[in-house]
């Protein structure tokens, strides 16, 4: 009876319970679902505008803290976690996909990847580099400075940076909603190959109902 | 990768900024160091050359002059004592050492002086090549001088009267170089030293052949009497000091000059000068912190963005205020850098010019380790305070704001 509990516990990779937050000087409380995700399931968020879909992935990513309930990735519960170890634990568990920006603009294609390497610590993933780069197209911008990327280009490298440290969970907010039609198939396809290659949860919010179709999970704020 | 890296970067991506904040404090520290060396150079000559001289006694006129005359070697003297009164002074129980000094001339504007060999332990200077001098016409150079004018010992050279280099009056007598000193920073580096003998004789001779001066120094009165410029003093006991000048002010028409407070008077008169530029100096100094404060606050505001996606990396606070920090540092760097070079070129091409014109560099370049240290703490602190000033939107920064304002 306890081993099957333990095991439970390992196979629920990402669990929420009881979130709700509330932004300072207003009276609105969110309440979230509770989600429960065991390993390499993904998940699509779906709501319109202002309903609270990037705080529920910024509360899910420790970027936010929650007023009440509970975050568990990988055991361990981050809206418990220290400033510098919530840091340290985002850069090397979650990868994170946003819209439009992804990317420092000081920095190369290569040097973005190297930082986010470095600041989480998983300078061993140095030689994977190259691969994820050709996987996604961009290896010959690879010391382009990241304004001289396209848009389609720009979304790509958001990948590369979400996947490049190996992370258990790649939550993507609005990743294709800015994009046409042949560009949103590719970065979704994109999306879903490399989390099945590292192993990850991917978690997507969205807007976009042409993505749909990619998800068996699928809830709606 | 590491933090220097992308502070590089990032300030690679602001060449002007960059640029500006670098030339800013660079200027001040330019000007700072400089002006600290000038004080420096001038401060360390007037003690230095000061040596063990107590007291100087010359003929009456301005204390400041016959001291800038008899001590730095700079101004004209007064005029000239009897030699035999100077004597009579100088067997006073209570002085230690009386030093005579003669002039009138000069070769390609380096002072002849004549005096006893006692003028050498006054500045501690000992011979590098030759030997002392034991006769009239012949001379011991000042390191300066040989360097300069590229003589050595046993060449011969006619001497020009007055103290300024002229080709309309050169004497017919042959001066011959017997030694030559070790460098010793003091004003004796720039002197050519000779006896009292060889100035007398020098001018002796002329009175016999022709009259043609009017500003002539006269060493001999016309009844024979040797006179000399002044006479400098050391006491056994600094307590002769309260009363031995005032007895010869008073009881003979003489002066006596105290060097120290002579010199001390002429320091505070140009350190007006000095505080002044300083003051603008350390203007332009917070000036610079404060363009390095708005160029870092500027980067941290407008890229905000940026700072976001890196503590999605997995940076910390701490980490991009070290980020923060290092460009401070690397800008205070390359200023410093900037600064040295000019002070050092400035200071290069100023003590040419100077010693090439006048013969007469009162500034020399010292070492100034310890102004750069000085300095540089200050500065570092500065800057350190100026990046500590931008980094706090880093602290208040709410990533998820940032983050959710990308559309």
């Amino acid at each position: 009876m306890a081993n099957s509990k333990v095991t439970d516990i390992i196979f629920r990779m990402i669990q929420t319970d009881h979130l709700t937050f509330q932004y300072k000087k207003t009276d609105r409380v969110f309440r979230f679902p509770d989600i429960t995700l065991s390993k390499q399931e993904h998940l699509l968020i779906l709501g319109e505008s202002g309903i609270g879909k990037t705080t529920f992935l910024h509360l899910l990513a420790g970027i936010l803290k929650p007023n009440t309930g509970k975050v568990v990735i990988n055991n361990v519960d981050i809206t418990t976690l220290k400033a510098n170890k919530l840091d340290l634990f985002r850069g090397q568990n979650i990868g994170l996909v946003f819209q439009k920006k992804h990317a420092i603009t000081s920095l190369n294609v290569l040097e973005n990847l190297e930082a986010h390497l470095f600041f989480s610590e998983k300078s061993k993933h140095l030689n994977k580099i190259e691969t994820v780069l050709s996987q996604l197209d961009l290896l010959d911008f690879k010391t382009s400075k990241v304004n001289a990327l396209s848009e389609g280009q720009l979304q790509r490298l958001g990948i590369a940076l979400a996947v490049i440290h190996e992370p258990q969970v790649i939550l993507a907010d609005e990743p294709t909603s800015s994009l046409d039609d042949t560009n949103c198939k590719k970065v979704i396809e994109l999306l879903i190959e490399q989390a099945a290659q590292t192993q990850a949860n991917l978690i997507v919010i969205t807007h976009d109902h042409r993505i749909k179709s990619y998800f068996q999970n699928t809830i709606t704020l | 990768m590491n933090i220097w890296k992308i502070s590089i970067q990032n300030i690679k991506t602001k060449p002007l900024y960059t640029f500006l904040s670098v030339c800013i404090l660079a200027l001040s520290i330019t000007l700072l160091l400089g002006i600290q060396q000038l004080k420096n150079g001038f401060k360390n000559q007037i003690e230095t050359n000061l040596g063990k001289i107590d007291l100087v006694i010359g003929a009456k006129g301005s204390p400041l002059q016959l001291v800038l005359a008899s001590v730095l070697h700079l101004d004209n003297p007064t005029g000239n004592i009897s030699y035999a009164e100077a004597n009579k002074i100088a067997k006073n129980p209570r002085i230690k050492l009386a030093v005579p000094i003669s002039y009138g001339d000069n070769y390609k504007g380096y002072r002849i002086v004549g005096t006893t060999p006692d003028f050498l332990t006054i500045y501690n200077a000992e011979l590098e090549t030759g030997r002392p001098v034991k006769a009239a016409m012949e001379v011991v150079l000042g390191a300066t001088v040989a360097k300069k004018l590229n003589i050595k010992v046993g060449d011969t050279f006619l001497s020009s009267h007055g103290l300024v280099e002229n080709i309309m009056d050169v004497h017919d007598d042959v001066l011959t170089v017997v030694g030559v000193l070790k460098p010793t920073q003091k004003v004796i580096d720039r002197l050519i030293v000779t006896n009292l003998e060889s100035v007398w004789d020098v001018h002796h001779h002329e009175d016999e052949t022709a009259e043609h001066h009017s500003e002539h120094h006269h060493h001999e009165t016309d009844n024979g009497e040797k006179e000399i410029t002044s006479l400098l003093i050391t006491f056994k006991s600094p307590r002769s000091l309260l009363t031995f000048p005032r007895k010869i002010n008073i009881s003979t028409n003489m002066q006596a000059a105290l060097p120290k407070y002579e010199l001390h008077k002429l320091y505070e008169y140009t350190s007006i000068g000095f505080k002044t530029i300083s003051w603008i100096a350390y203007l332009i100094l917070v000036m610079s912190c404060l363009t390095i404060f708005i160029s870092l606050y500027k980067m941290v505001k407008e890229r905000a963005f940026d700072l976001a996606i890196l503590r999605t990396y997995g940076a910390s606070n701490f980490q991009l205020i070290r980020m923060v920090l290092y460009e401070g540092l690397i800008i205070v760097f390359l200023a410093f850098l900037l600064g040295y070079i000019f002070v050092k070129m400035g200071l290069t091409i100023a003590l040419h010019f100077i010693s090439s014109n006048y013969q007469q560099n009162i500034l020399e370049e010292l070492p100034f380790m310890e102004d750069v240290l000085h300095l540089g703490a200050l500065v570092l602190l500065m800057v350190v305070a100026s990046a500590l000033l931008a980094i706090y939107p880093i602290i208040k920064m709410n990533i998820s704001t940032i983050l959710s304002h990308e559309k």
